[in-house]
């Protein structure tokens, strides 16, 4: 183990290692397994424990695989996880995430990974029925490793340094894999790749009544558009993440569609006049391009993202008429990263 | 001399902004600290930030 982690001797019960990590502010206030040496090594591997990540806000310490280490095992993780994990950090640490506004800002946001490819079947990260859900050792304990990762590492403590108003379940765990072999579109990244997307938890899609594409979609971007999310608003850094239930995707997929025509259609439709809009929200403090500032049409239906291409279709999840809108925190961006750059 | 430069935040967030000085290297540079809370607040309530922070900005920067 290097110098710049500290060793701690605690009893040899499951009770006082607890109480030890609560009270040092070191855990999400759930069981953890204790971070030996002997398990972070195994978590370790052949990798390099001082390699660095870089500086993560908001306390910009070093993200040393090492450190990463530590709280996949405290997590629950296998060390066959641990590649994602680090793919993850990595995708976060991209500028164009801009970690720092995602870790402090008062937005319910929680970074969303999706794993793209045949690595992440292989260690038995779900896509299927209940894919946001818990009963799955992979999603669950990734996904908290990460969120253990931007709190110990980052320092993004609730109400101290993470200013999230509300905060979110989303902040324990929020990983699922791309249900691949369901989609009619193949992946949304190819190979073994993760994607991070700085979310609001997914948002229902409710729609047992449409037989057709135009039917579905037209629910999606009704969900898509509402007075009080932040997409929009600070407009050049909007994103929406449509997840389709297999069903839904079948069905537009069946009218033709590909996912090119999803994104574009969620694009026109998923708007608000600018007479709702003037209601609340964040009237008056939006930054948008001069030529929608330039709009005076209270009928006008102004986009919510700067192109198509904002708005990112994945099909994950299992039987039924149900899909999902997740609304970016409107000052990040979707990154991937290929696993090959992990561990 | 370089461009005047310095840091404002609203009271709630006066703690993240202290330590955002400090991990950055730049400690010594002035904050302004105003009453939270920043959106949603009348022309008067918003007048009166305004008002704190010119007041704090004077001081900082001393008699003319």
């Amino acid at each position: 183990m290097s110098t710049a982690l500290r060793l701690i001797e605690v009893d040899d019960a499951p009770e006082a290692v607890l109480e030890a990590f609560v009270a040092r502010e070191w855990c999400d206030g759930l069981p953890i397994v204790p971070p030996t040496e002997d398990r972070v090594q195994a978590m370790l591997g052949d990798a390099d424990p001082e390699r660095t990540l870089g500086a993560m806000p908001p306390l910009w310490r070093m993200a040393t695989l090492e450190a990463l280490a530590v709280n996949a095992v405290m997590a629950g993780c296998r060390p066959e996880y641990f590649p994602v994990i680090v793919a993850a950090v990595d995708a976060m640490q991209d500028p164009a995430f801009n970690l720092y506004g995602v870790q402090a800002t008062t937005h319910p946001v929680a970074p969303l990974v999706i794993v793209h490819g045949a690595y992440g079947r292989r260690i038995g990260l779900h896509s299927g029925s209940g894919c946001f859900g818990p009963g799955f050792r992979a999603n669950a304990t990734i996904g908290r490793a990460l969120r253990l990762i931007l709190m110990n590492v980052g320092g993004a403590w609730p109400g101290r340094h993470d200013m999230a108003t509300q905060g979110s379940p989303a902040k324990f765990s929020y990983c699922i894999a791309e249900n691949e072999e369901a989609s009619p579109w193949g992946p949304l990244r190819d190979g073994d790749t993760v994607t991070v997307y700085g979310g609001e938890g997914p948002h229902n899609v409710n729609d047992h009544a449409s037989t057709t594409a135009s039917g579905i979609l037209s629910t999606v971007s009704h969900t898509a558009a509402t007075l009080g999310s932040n997409v929009g608003w600070y407009f050049a850094q909007s994103q929406l993440l449509i997840v389709l239930g297999p069903e839904h995707a079948r069905t537009i997929a069946a009218d033709g569609l590909t996912r090119a025509d999803v994104q574009r259609f969620v694009y026109e439709h998923a708007r608000l006049p600018l007479a709702t809009l003037k209601l609340g929200g964040m009237w008056g403090m939006h930054d948008w391009p001069a030529w929608m500032m330039a709009l005076r049409d209270d009928e006008a239906r102004p986009p919510q993202v700067p192109s198509p291409d904002d708005v990112l279709v994945v099909v994950a999840g299992g039987a039924g008429k149900h899909s999902s809108v997740v609304p970016n925190t409107c000052f990040s961006r979707a990154v991937s990263r290929s696993l090959r750059a992990g561990a | 001399m370089g461009t005047a430069a310095g840091l404002i935040a609203t009271t709630a967030f006066q703690g993240l902004a202290v330590h955002q000085l400090s991990a950055r290297g730049v400690a010594g540079l002035p904050l302004l600290v105003i009453e939270h809370p920043l959106g949603g607040e009348r022309p008067e309530s918003v007048a009166r930030r305004a008002q704190q922070a010119v007041e704090q900005l004077a001081s900082l920067l001393g008699p003319a």
